[in-house]
């Protein structure tokens, strides 16, 4: 049915979002490309099904995902970019954070294998459902929506509204003028990682429990199109990955309520291509990023 | 005069990379004193006080700041916490963001005791144009308001010592000569002033005292009222007559 398949891309495009924040999050701060990102949001799935395995609740799960991927996210900070602040550094840290992700991914699979791997969720949960406007939508699908545009909602108001967000601004604007304030860059740019990390663990934990398993080439599939929809919607700008997010979703779930879903993916590719060429901002940037500029 | 040596400054040596831009520089700035550095374009003036305020890495010397030296204390601690506040040649104004949010990220790490809409309420009295445009962002101020708003910083949260470099820069007789009128109210509330100027003749008749620096290496100081009256010091040092 039409609503239902565009509820589910909307549930989708808004996972997306949450991952392409973080990607925007940190490119707009340091003008740099967390690849680790990608495996990071990876990661959050194994440990919602890790944690609801001991007995966890869904909840907890959720907050377990977005502090163990929070505290990734100052590892690759520490690791990856601390030394490679500089703007000529774009590459080593790009490498870098590549080679952090691809180490994650082989923990992962030493620890889980290369299958997916089931989470327990309760039958009743699973199929609990509620009907509105004459559609069924399922609560577990629902819920994940509610927090994926609570976190984002969430994320604007503190980069629009507070302290943190004015400091994380300046620091995006010019680390020299932000420490000529007394702001301490380097304790902004870890807390953009947790921040950015934290949101693609609960995207990880939150898609695991939509699919019903965790997945070790979801940082490979999904974080890339993440990265491409961070790009579709303007490259350092919340609301463009918000809005790209939620384009893709839609756009995927019509794909397939209309038997094109073996293109779809080729689709957002060629579409992030399409978008670069005629408007390299991105559809929704307000402002054109440093590297558009270029 | 209270503390003879508020900002003390022994042979200090700065380079960029093989070019040693600061040679050996010594300079004391008292508490409550206006001193000007002043030199022609290259002489070493911008490089000193990004080195002061640790944006530069310094080659040898030593630096003492109210009585603390200031080696390895990073940037953004000698802004907040020590209160020394360096507006740079381009005046390092955040463009994205408004003016009151400008003035408020500077009394978010220097609140120095009082609170924002108070400090706010001083500063909308000082510079009545920024009330007008405090929810613009501050991209969108001509070089004058710019310059202003970087001054308006000093009020919202009263640095220790303010280090202004070529405060008058890319503006017109008339901006310079509120911009002044502004800083002599600054001295006359008794902040510490470090400035470095190429308008020379004006910064002389500002600073209780002024040293002379000449590729990287201080030549000459006095009172800017006995080098205002030296002509040879214009002549040789400062290619101006």
């Amino acid at each position: 049915m039409l609503t239902e398949q565009i509820v589910n891309g909307i549930v989708m495009g808004s996972l997306y979002a949450l991952i392409a924040q973080g990607y925007t999050l940190v490119f707009g701060v340091l003008d740099k490309l967390n690849f680790a990102h990608g495996e990071i949001f990876m990661f959050g799935g194994y440990v919602a099904v890790a944690s609801v395995a001991m007995g966890a609740s869904i909840p907890l799960a959720l907050l377990l995902a977005l502090l163990a991927c929070g505290a990734l996210g100052l590892a690759v900070e520490l690791v990856s970019f601390r030394k490679f602040r500089s703007h000529d550094a774009h590459i080593t840290a790009a490498l870098s954070s590549f080679a952090f992700g691809l180490v994650l991914l082989d923990l992962v699979q030493k620890a889980w294998g290369t299958e997916p791997v089931a989470i327990e969720l309760p039958h009743a949960l699973r199929i609990a459902s509620v009907e509105f406007l004459g559609v069924r939508f399922s609560v577990v699908k629902l819920a994940i929506l509610v927090v994926a545009l609570v976190l984002m909602f969430a994320l604007h108001l503190a980069i629009a509204r507070t302290r943190l967000g004015r400091s994380i601004r300046a620091v995006a604007e010019s680390a020299t003028s932000a420490a000529l304030y007394g702001i301490n860059v380097t304790r902004v740019i870890q807390i953009v990682f947790l921040l950015a990390s934290a949101m693609a663990g609960v995207a990880g934990a939150a898609l695991a429990i939509r699919t019903g398993f965790a997945a070790n080439e979801v940082g490979f599939t999904l974080g890339l199109k993440a990265l491409a929809i961070m790009a579709i919607g303007g490259m350092g700008d919340l609301r463009g990955a918000f809005l790209g997010g939620l384009l893709i979703g839609v756009f995927e779930a019509l794909a397939f309520q209309w038997g094109f879903g073996q293109i779809a993916d080729t689709g957002v590719w060629l579409f992030m291509i399409f978008v670069l060429l005629v408007r390299p901002t991105g559809l929704f940037a307000a402002r054109a990023s440093k590297e558009a500029r270029a | 005069m209270a503390e003879p040596s508020f900002l003390d400054v022994q042979d200090l040596h700065v380079s960029y990379g093989p070019i040693k831009a600061v040679r050996g520089v010594s300079l004391q700035v008292a508490e409550g004193e206006a001193v000007a550095i002043v030199g022609a374009n290259g002489a070493g003036k911008s490089t000193l006080l990004r080195a002061l305020c640790n944006l530069l890495p310094r080659a040898s010397g030593k630096v003492m700041f109210a009585g603390r030296s200031t080696a390895g204390v990073p940037t953004h601690l000698l802004a907040g916490r020590e209160g020394m506040l360096l507006v740079p040649e381009d005046r390092a104004v955040l463009r994205s963001l408004t003016v009151l949010e400008n003035l408020r990220l500077s009394h978010d790490t220097r609140p120095a005791g009082r609170s924002f809409a108070a400090a706010n309420e001083e500063v909308f009295a000082h510079f009545p144009r920024l009330r007008t445009r405090a929810g613009q962002a501050a991209g969108n101020l001509s070089g004058g308001e710019q310059q202003m708003l970087t001054l308006a910083r000093a009020l919202v949260s009263p640095p220790r010592i303010l280090l202004l470099d070529e405060p008058s820069l890319g503006l017109s007789p008339r901006l310079v000569r509120e911009v002044y009128a502004i800083l002599r109210d600054f001295r006359a509330r008794g902040m510490t002033i470090l400035l470095v100027e190429q308008n020379v003749r004006t910064a002389l008749r500002f600073a209780h005292r002024a040293y002379v620096l000449r590729q990287g290496t201080i030549v000459q100081h006095g009172s800017g009222e006995a080098l205002l009256a030296d002509d040879g010091l214009f002549r040789q040092y400062l290619g101006v007559h």
